[in-house]
């Protein structure tokens, strides 16, 4: 008898033990507790008066992980340090489909962060949801922002229905990264190849059966738009309403992926998503592959991880140069109280300054999002030293905005299925993209 | 004869080892990657053993993140559903296997029918419920939705059922309360199911990555399963497969030693147990 009351009181006391554990926690995770809906009626009408000097407290979900991302909590350090006014807690939350999908659930949900990252393909669909804070006022207030020095380029990506949603933050564009030591091994110009022909001449001269292939690319939606813009094609209206790659020029860039890839000359990694991507970084800066196609964002730490002396080039041509600008810009999200998006404004703004882009740019690839930036002292030092971080900036003169639709998020992933499809031969290309085609006449509806 | 037999026996442990072998081999893979270089990962025709044993894979990934918090949130949330878990367990288990009330055999099948119902199926009102209290990233979503286990219930049923009548009978005569029937008589009895059940559930919730992922987005409170998750990220120039194998070695080692025990118990507990 004895021994069994025993037992049940050892089993309360280790319950109790956790549920005052749980509430401890539960009060150090108050103010993100108190986001649900229900409080923040109350938050909003208590914010106006400051009556004491305690710093505002933002969320600030980030997307980039590894190196990048270590230099997201440096600079967020950084800026809590600077100040005394605004205290940002930055966490990672995944890649950019992690995070999206995140800050879907958590606006749904009423816990939404204060400021996030996005992939500029999916800021039409937060902003045409309401998701996304009207930045205009902002710029243009006491406290605003010279909006002219941002690259012209880049603020594509920030405007939806004429509205001013996002600043132009980790801005990248694909690039051809080259093994140098590789390519002349082989007797190769070590610019790299200018046109498709040439890049599958390269890469049939590198191919060693079943051993190393002269090129390698993730079968990903980035990168087929690139390829299409370069033959020429679209891959909406520049309205954004009409589907335009299932054309004789959205076809071809399959066509010539399927080539390679039976030749033996070009290697399609393994994986979903950015999964593929580390397959095909891993593969170059192990010595597996001569070429491949990734972001300039991953510059740095390409440079940094492979044995070898890395190139860069432009995206070679077909009937012209052509690459989508890619990455994300930074957000401020509508449903926080207007005291934390003061505070997160005052957050994107430095984070965002000729200053923070100039060391944020040399660290990681990403490009320089401002004119001042680009022609400062540091950066032409920097493309001195490393032409190859110039290539990017020079390519952004045949770069173009990806579709801005509020339905593209989706229909990237559909297009990415079916172009998928038929490089793994499982249909052939016209009939994937008709496919593809079908699915985003009900999507762009 | 005796000699046919011993070969078929033979036959029988070459069967085992190979079929053993099967199960045994990704852990070892994880084990011996975790200890490679990452040029040895990429090596090609790859090798068995690491050429030197670096053990600073295991501290590269151990220091790449909070670790520490992510392997007390995991003890936290794991031992707080299996004590959860167990009470409630025993107790409903008790009701359905040796009482007569009316509705039982309903609310029998609905826990049943919970069953075969995966989280990915709820967790949309759950995640929204748990958002209108306030409880994301705090251990009450991690560890409250799970409080209640339908496999638990439906096992430790099927144990209590088994034991015999005249054993509770011959306690009752004895004056003893229900309370002390199912504690001093009932869980005994049912000690292998019990530990078994126990086993199911500390590693499914050691393992989860869908629940914590959904349910939480800070850093403090995160779980181990998570942090290696992330740690495939840690590095942009392509995935440090030893570092992330390292980081796994971390993660089942616990669940491994609690296995090695556990498994003495039940064995234990089958030799001494009344129950056949």
């Amino acid at each position: 008898m004895k021994r069994s009351i025993h037992v049940l009181a050892l089993l309360f006391c280790s319950l109790l033990l956790i549920l005052s554990a749980c509430s401890s926690s539960d009060s150090s995770s108050g103010p993100n507790a108190s986001a649900s809906s229900a409080t923040k009626q109350k938050e909003v009408d208590v914010s106006s008066p400051k009556e004491n000097n305690e710093p505002v407290e933002i969320e600030f979900w980030y997307a980039l992980g590894g190196a990048n991302g270590e230099v997201i909590q440096e600079m967020v350090e950084e800026f809590n340090a600077s100040q005394n006014e605004v205290k940002v807690n930055a966490t990672y939350q995944g890649d950019y489909y992690e995070n999206h999908a995140k800050v879907m659930a958590a606006v749904a949900a009423g816990n939404a962060p204060d400021v996030t990252q996005i992939e500029i393909g999916s800021i039409a669909a937060f902003a045409d949801a309401g998701a996304l804070e009207d930045l205009t006022p902002y710029a243009e207030g006491e406290n605003g922002l010279e909006l002219n020095d941002f690259i012209e380029g880049l603020m594509g990506s920030s405007y939806w229905q004429g509205r001013f949603y996002a600043l132009p933050f980790a801005r990248s564009t694909p690039l051809l990264y080259l093994n140098v030591d590789m390519l002349k091994e082989h007797g190769l110009d070590p610019a790299g190849p200018k046109t498709w022909d040439e890049l599958r001449q390269f890469a049939q001269t590198m191919s060693k059966e079943g051993e190393v292939w002269g090129f390698e690319t993730p079968i990903d939606i980035w990168f087929y738009e690139a390829l299409v813009f370069q033959n020429g094609g679209e891959i909406l209206s520049e309205d954004g309403t009409e589907v335009r790659f299932n054309s004789p020029e959205g076809i071809e860039p399959l066509k010539f992926w399927k080539a390679m890839m039976e030749e033996g000359s070009m290697k399609m990694p393994p994986g979903e998503k950015y999964n593929a991507w580390d397959v095909a970084a891993s593969d170059f800066t192990n010595g597996k592959v001569g070429m491949i196609f990734t972001t300039t964002g991953a510059l740095n730490s390409l440079m940094e991880a492979a044995p070898f002396e890395v190139g860069t080039a432009f995206m070679p041509m077909k009937k012209s140069y052509g690459a989508p600008t890619g990455g994300s810009n930074l957000v401020i999200m509508a449903q926080s109280s207007p005291e934390k998006k003061e505070a997160a404004w005052k957050f994107l703004k430095w984070m965002t300054n000729t200053e923070q882009t100039i060391k944020w740019s040399k660290r990681t690839g990403y490009m320089p999002v401002r004119v001042s930036a680009v022609e400062s002292d540091e950066m032409a030092q920097l493309y001195e030293e490393k032409p190859q971080f110039k290539v990017a900036v020079d390519q952004l003169e045949y770069a173009k905005t990806r579709p801005m639709a509020p339905g593209y998020s989706e229909l990237q992933e559909v297009i990415m299925a079916e172009i998928q499809r038929a490089i793994l031969d499982q249909a052939t290309p016209e009939e994937a993209l008709n496919a593809a085609a079908q699915k985003a006449e009900q999507i762009l509806k | 004869m005796a000699y046919v037999l011993r070969v078929l026996k033979w036959f029988e442990y070459v069967a085992l080892i190979l079929v053993g072998l099967i199960f045994v081999f990704p852990f070892a893979w994880m084990f011996l990657t975790s200890f490679k270089s990452l040029g040895e990962v990429f090596q090609f025709p790859p090798q068995l053993l690491p050429e030197a044993w670096l053990w600073e894979n295991m501290k590269t990934a151990w220091e790449s993140g909070p670790f520490l918090t992510y392997f007390f949130n995991s003890l936290i949330v794991t031992v707080g559903i299996l004590i959860l878990q167990l009470i409630t367990g025993v107790l409903a288990a008790y009701a359905f296997a040796r009482y007569q009330f009316k509705g039982r055999d309903l609310l029998f099948g609905l826990t049943l029918v919970a069953l075969m119902v995966p989280p990915q199926i709820t967790f949309v009102p759950v995640f929204l419920q748990m958002s209108h209290w306030g409880w994301l990233n705090t251990y009450l979503s991690l560890i409250i939705p799970y409080a209640a286990s339908a496999f638990g219930i439906f096992l430790l049923r099927q144990a209590f059922r088994q034991v015999p009548e005249e054993v509770i009978e011959a306690a009752r005569l004895d004056q003893a309360s229900e309370w002390k029937i199912i504690w001093r008589i009932m869980v005994p009895m049912a000690r292998p199911v019990l530990v078994t059940f126990g086993l199911f559930s500390f590693i499914y919730h050691w393992n989860d990555y869908f629940w914590p992922l959904v349910m939480t987005n800070q850093e403090e409170i995160r779980t181990l399963p998570i942090g290696i998750a992330m740690l495939k990220d840690a590095s942009s120039g392509g995935v440090m497969w030893n570092v992330v194998m390292a980081g796994n070695l971390i993660l089942v080692i616990p669940i491994l030693i609690i296995f090695f025990v556990a498994q003495r118990q039940i064995i234990r507990a089958f030799v001494y147990s009344g129950v056949k």
